[in-house]
């Protein structure tokens, strides 16, 4: 339809069975396997639908093996689907890999994207080439992710002699170079101490609201996701777990928070039951870890505040601590119950 | 409805000149590698050259090339083939064995021309080490280096640009197949093995046992080596001049075209390593 925006991605029923040849460990068992046409199929990724719209910046967290790099790889026309329809910018993305290479930047945290051998100002002026970035494009991107990166200390040195963290930045850097339409970051935050993760995040936020990039950001470290994400993509052995804002996520999935409590003197039985009693009518649980140390696991009803209070009132304190409402706590949570069989 | 722009050719031809260049200059980083390999293998060119000379000396008619001719072939074979070692396949078989396949998959170049703009890298650094070594040939061989006229360099000259081109395309396949095997050593000694028999880099095909000739000429490598050489030497008549080139055209765009199809069958199969 005219003047319909093409979304930014569009996945339905999307699924990637890797086929591997089956491998037998010992001699004998591994040369028949050799020789031996038997394989495995394995589903990385399974009935996968969702779409983004252009300009949305989504998170796509999971386990290892989750199955972010396979969608991603299909997402950017890497990997053929094995089943399912798939289209990036309105194109589907191996048919048409050069025409959506023009309007995509990637990264993949583990590969080094730019020559290894000359330094990295001079892959940027390559891709400036390779992409027609225009000038006031260049210029912009280019300066941007200098400073905000601080890639100028290391800038003319071969790539390969940087530590990890460098490559990253300048691999991150020149993935954005052209101000592309839409963004994969394969957790593009590896190997990065946590002042250069901020920087990293604020070049995102800064390039999205600068051009309007759509960003796909795989990452382990949900800091990353918190600053720059507004949208989840929650992936558990290759199926969608959670799609939806980051705040709905936690509204729906944080269960409440914990109270951690450390006692000056331990508390009698009589003084536990009273305490027990006076929260009775709220949704709370009560674990003694050790008889100076008690859990005090508070439901989304019960009021901390409350709690709290009531806990100083009964028990001698020596210190206190409430935890749960970040999001790694809750999507720890989340792992542990869809793997607890139902 | 918003079209997404395509790359323009323009971009196209700016991104492959630059890639050659600044792989070229990946090259010369290395270029201690590359020197040493380069004497080792000069060294032993020179007593294959020796030998040669030897038997000549013996036996001035040992074969359908006199003496001159003979080493003025030779010396110019390994020119060509210093010319022409292309490091398409290893630095390739590095990348897949690595997963780093994925970033030369999202260029807007496109996959071949990714390849074939860091094989032109290749030949322009080759072609640096060509100048010392036609300068040493010179000591051997003298003016049987010469070029037969100015025609027969212009031809000789086109027909090195072709035998580039038949020996990306063999490259650019053997690529294909060490995705499908996720490591393609194997298929790149096997190469390596027709490409010395077959190319006329140890002898030019009119020494060769009738059977043996009669295969090579149904295979691509003597145009990698024999057939530019012939016709720089003025070995090859004027009149065999517009057959071998067509042959050595159709050669290049068949393979890289193959390679090109073979690609697209691949990847809807293969797999990438890592991450
Ligand atoms: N080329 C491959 N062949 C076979 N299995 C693979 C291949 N690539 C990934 N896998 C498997 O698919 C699953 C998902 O992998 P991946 O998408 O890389 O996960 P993530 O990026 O979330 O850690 C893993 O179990 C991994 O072992
Ligand atoms: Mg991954």
């Amino acid at each position: 339809m005219a003047g319909t925006m093409v979304p930014a991605i569009l996945a339905e029923n999307l699924g990637k069975t890797y086929t591997r040849r089956k491998r037998k460990s010992g001699f004998w068992p591994g040369l028949r396997a050799y020789f031996s046409t038997e394989s495995e199929r394995f589903a990385a990724v399974t009935d996968l639908s969702f779409r983004v719209e252009r300009g949305e910046s989504v998170g796509l967290i999971g386990e290892n093996g989750a199955g972010k790099s396979t969608t991603v790889k299909m997402l950017t026309g890497i990997l053929v689907p094995s089943e399912g329809r798939i289209e990036t910018l309105g194109v589907v993305p191996w048919r048409e890999r050069r025409r959506l290479a023009q309007n995509m930047g990637v990264v993949f945290g583990q590969k080094p994207q730019i020559l290894w051998d000359i330094p990295a100002r001079e892959s940027f002026r390559l891709l400036k080439v390779m992409y027609a970035i225009p000038d006031d494009v260049f210029r912009f991107t280019y300066d941007e992710a200098v400073e905000r990166l601080e890639l100028a200390e290391f800038i003319d040195t071969p790539v390969r002699l940087l530590s990890l963290g460098q490559r990253m930045r300048c691999d991150l850097a020149a993935s954005l170079l052209h101000a592309p339409a839409v963004a994969f970051l394969d957790e593009p935050t590896i190997g990065l101490d946590v002042l250069v993760k901020e920087r990293v995040r604020e070049h995102l936020i800064e390039m999205r609201r600068r051009f309007g990039t759509t960003i796909v950001l795989t990452t382990h470290d949900l800091k990353d996701i918190s600053a720059t994400c507004e949208r989840l993509l929650v992936l558990d052995r290759g199926r969608l777990l959670y799609d939806g804002s980051r705040q709905g996520f936690e509204e729906r999935f944080a269960h409440g928070r914990t109270l951690l409590v450390d006692l000056g003197s331990e508390a009698d039985a009589a003084t536990r039951g009273a305490l027990e009693r006076d929260l009775a009518d709220d949704d709370v649980t009560f674990t003694w870890d050790t008889p100076h140390r008690l859990r005090v696991e508070c439901a989304r009803s019960a009021s901390a505040p409350k709690v709290t209070a009531s806990v100083l009132e009964h028990l001698h304190v020596a210190d206190l601590a409430v935890q749960g409402a970040e999001l790694d706590a809750i999507v720890t949570r989340l792992y542990r119950t869809a793997k607890a069989p139902a | 409805m918003t079209t997404l722009a395509a790359p323009t050719l323009r971009q196209v031809i700016g991104g492959f000149c630059v890639l050659a260049q600044k792989t070229a200059q990946t090259k010369l980083t290395y270029r201690l590698a590359t020197l040493i390999t380069l004497l080792a293998s000069g060294f032993a060119y020179c007593v294959f050259l020796l030998v040669w000379n030897e038997v000549y000396r013996q036996n001035p008619h040992a074969g359908p090339l006199s003496r001159e001719q003979m080493l003025g072939y030779l010396v110019i074979a390994f020119l060509v083939n210093a010319l022409l070692i292309l490091n398409v396949e290893s630095r390739f078989l590095q990348r897949v064995r690595m997963g780093l396949v994925a970033v030369d998959l999202v260029r807007p170049l496109g996959f071949v021309f990714v390849q074939l703009a860091q094989a032109t890298g290749d030949l322009l650094v080759n072609a640096i080490y060509a100048v010392p070594i036609y300068v040493v040939g010179l000591a051997f061989a003298g003016s049987a280096l010469y070029p037969a006229s100015w025609l027969a360099a212009v031809l000789g000259g086109v027909s090195v640009a072709l035998a580039f081109l038949i020996g990306f395309g063999v490259s650019y396949l053997i690529v294909q197949a060490s995705f499908v095997l996720q490591s393609g050593y194997g298929v790149l000694f096997a190469r390596a093995a027709l490409h010395q028999v077959f190319s006329g880099l140890s002898a030019p095909l009119v020494m060769f046992p009738a059977p043996l000739r009669r295969v090579a000429v149904w295979l691509p490598f003597r145009h990698e080596i024999e057939t530019p050489v012939r016709l720089w030497l003025g070995q090859a008549t004027l009149a065999e001049a517009p057959r071998l080139l067509l042959e050595q055209a159709a050669w290049g765009m068949g393979l890289v075209l193959t390679g090109e199809l073979v690609f697209r069958a691949v990847m809807h199969r293969h797999q990438i390593q890592g991450g």
